[in-house]
């Protein structure tokens, strides 16, 4: 759940006074798209992503004299001169889920992990977080999601849980979604088993409602 | 007509499930009757079904695999990883000799003693993979039938074809990187089934880059979106590849009266996948093709679905 379980430990990073070209071969050989941006002893300065760069970069339809001049330009600058600093970080006890719902607000692709004293100890990206949901969801584990409509009130889970462990099946992981109808909650129990036609009839004569596979939503759009 | 040969032990009902498991035996029992009450027992060439040799097995399962499947048997274990594999202290036996059927019936096609086939065994095999037994399946029947081609019959490109409902993943990644052999399978999307595999992504890695192909289909669909599907993902790309030998991994649990998944397949549709498929063999692998049960639990409509595809493999 912790931030310090999921993030990349062993983090490529480039110092403020490095030059751009320096930062681009790194980004290119290593196939990503932040560095983070420390001092000698690993105090956070900085970050530099591919988009800084990119942008630091003169337009390849600018005249060829041009391009080349601002190339000449561009060499002289350092990854201090374009990186954002002080970036927004996390400290590795922070949860995925803060993470998720900061990336939601902030808008960037990744998270330098930075300790108390303020030194760098990761780097969390949303591939990070997104191979962690992979995990929650178990999409990567055979097995059957079900969709269910329950009332809104304390016991039902409970009752689900039941119904499906009589069958003897387990499961792999259970989400439950908002419905647009108040009153209604959403459950998704993903089952470890091919045989859910069975489990399906144990539910319906448990007097649980199935939703329609087409009309599952685990999202809602914000409201405008 | 073609001289098609059918591979049926009464050994293989010998695999008990328990009460209330769709994979049951009652399954080819329905299925054999229908052949007979069909008159078709005397079209067909009866192949034998002989245990088969552990070393075609573990050309496809590895030794810890298969001694696990021996084992969970022999001591009566009941069930093996998860309560949809069920043993009973026949299941290996019954497994074995569904492999080693299925290898008689390749030699009786390659032979040219058959022109093709087709095989009603027990357990199925396409969800097992080489370390696990899964979805009711304990050793891949098909994947080691085309194992088996590639070793002792030296075919250089193997095709084959899954429209069982549910994704074949143990045969996906058993040749996911095999360019010799082309896999695609027609399923329920997976974000709605079981095995939650089989994306239109997944298209093999490496050097089998795209001799894996998946077609997927919502809940709720049916004729129209199936043979959508075969026109445009299997029909040309099967056509480039031209498989030598074509294997079938027989599924009738996409029928509309089949409650195993929420895909509403005709009987018509069964008919018309059947023809197309000994359509590609007719062009492309001088009629060799073999077909090899997996699912299809609705016992109602199961004899009527495998005595048509019989039909169509004779050219009735």
């Amino acid at each position: 759940m912790f931030i310090n379980k999921s993030m990349t430990k062993n983090v490529i990073t480039i110092g403020p006074d490095a030059g751009i070209e320096e930062a681009r071969n790194l980004m290119e050989k290593n196939g990503i798209r932040h560095l983070p941006v420390v001092l000698e002893n690993f105090k956070l300065v900085g970050i530099v992503t591919d988009r800084d760069i990119r942008s630091a970069e003169p337009s390849c339809v600018l005249p060829e004299a041009e391009i080349k001049a601002e190339l000449e330009r561009i060499s002289r600058l350092k990854v201090k001169d374009i990186m954002t600093p002080d970036p927004v970080s996390i400290s590795p006890a922070n949860t995925l889920g803060d993470a998720l719902v900061l990336m939601k607000k902030i808008k960037v692709g990744a998270f330098p992990v930075v300790d108390q004293e303020g030194k760098l100890k990761g780097i969390i990206s949303i591939r990070d977080l997104m191979r962690a949901f992979i995990n929650v969801l178990g999409l990567e584990e055979p097995g059957a999601l079900l969709g269910i409509i329950v009332e809104n009130r304390v016991g039902q889970m409970k009752k689900i849980v039941d119904a499906i462990s009589e069958e003897g099946v387990s499961f792999g992981s259970i989400l439950v979604a908002k419905h647009s109808d108040e009153d209604k909650r959403l459950v998704f129990p993903y089952l470890l088993t091919s045989n859910v036609a069975r489990v399906k009839r144990k539910l319906k004569d448990s007097g649980f409602d199935l939703l329609d596979p087409m009309e599952w939503t685990l999202d809602q759009l914000p409201k405008r | 007509m073609r001289t098609t040969g059918l591979l049926y032990d009464e050994r293989f009902l010998l695999h008990k499930t328990g009460p209330d498991h769709p994979e049951c035996p009652d399954r080819l029992v329905v299925i054999y009757r229908g052949l007979d009450e069909g008159g078709f027992l005397q079209k067909l060439i009866r192949i034998p079904a002989t245990p088969a040799k552990m070393k075609w097995i573990e050309k496809v399962h590895s030794p810890r695999h298969v001694f696990r499947v021996e084992e969970a048997s022999l001591l009566d274990m009941g069930e093996l990883g998860s309560p949809d594999n069920q043993l009973s202290p026949e299941t290996f036996d019954t497994a074995v000799l569904a492999v080693g059927g299925i290898l008689n019936t390749v030699d009786y096609v390659m032979e040219g003693r058959v022109e093709n086939a087709f095989c009603a065994v027990r357990p199925p095999g396409h969800h097992a993979e080489p370390n696990k037994a899964l979805g009711f399946c304990y050793f891949n029947n098909v994947a080691i039938a085309a194992r088996y081609l590639q070793a002792e019959w030296k075919i250089d490109r193997i095709g084959i074809i899954d429209f069982d409902v549910h994704h074949g993943n143990g045969t996906q990644l058993i040749f996911e990187s095999d360019p010799g052999v082309f896999y695609y399978s027609i399923h329920e999307h997976p974000s709605f089934a079981y095995p939650g595999t089989g994306t239109e992504f997944e298209k093999g890695s490496g050097p089998g880059f795209g001799t894996t192909i998946n077609s997927t289909m919502l809940p709720g669909e049916g004729d129209e979106e199936f043979k959508r599907k075969i026109k445009k993902d299997l029909l040309p790309a099967i056509e480039h590849f031209r498989p030598e030998v074509v294997l079938v991994s027989a599924g009738f649990d996409g029928h509309v009266d089949d409650d195993m998944s929420g895909i509403r397949l005709s009987t018509q549709c069964f008919s018309w996948i059947g023809q197309k498929i000994v359509d590609i063999a007719e062009r492309h692998s001088n009629r060799r093709l073999i077909s090899i049960l997996e699912g299809g639990y609705c016992l109602k409509i199961l004899p009527e679905l495998v005595r048509n595809h019989v039909g169509i493999l004779l050219g009735e």
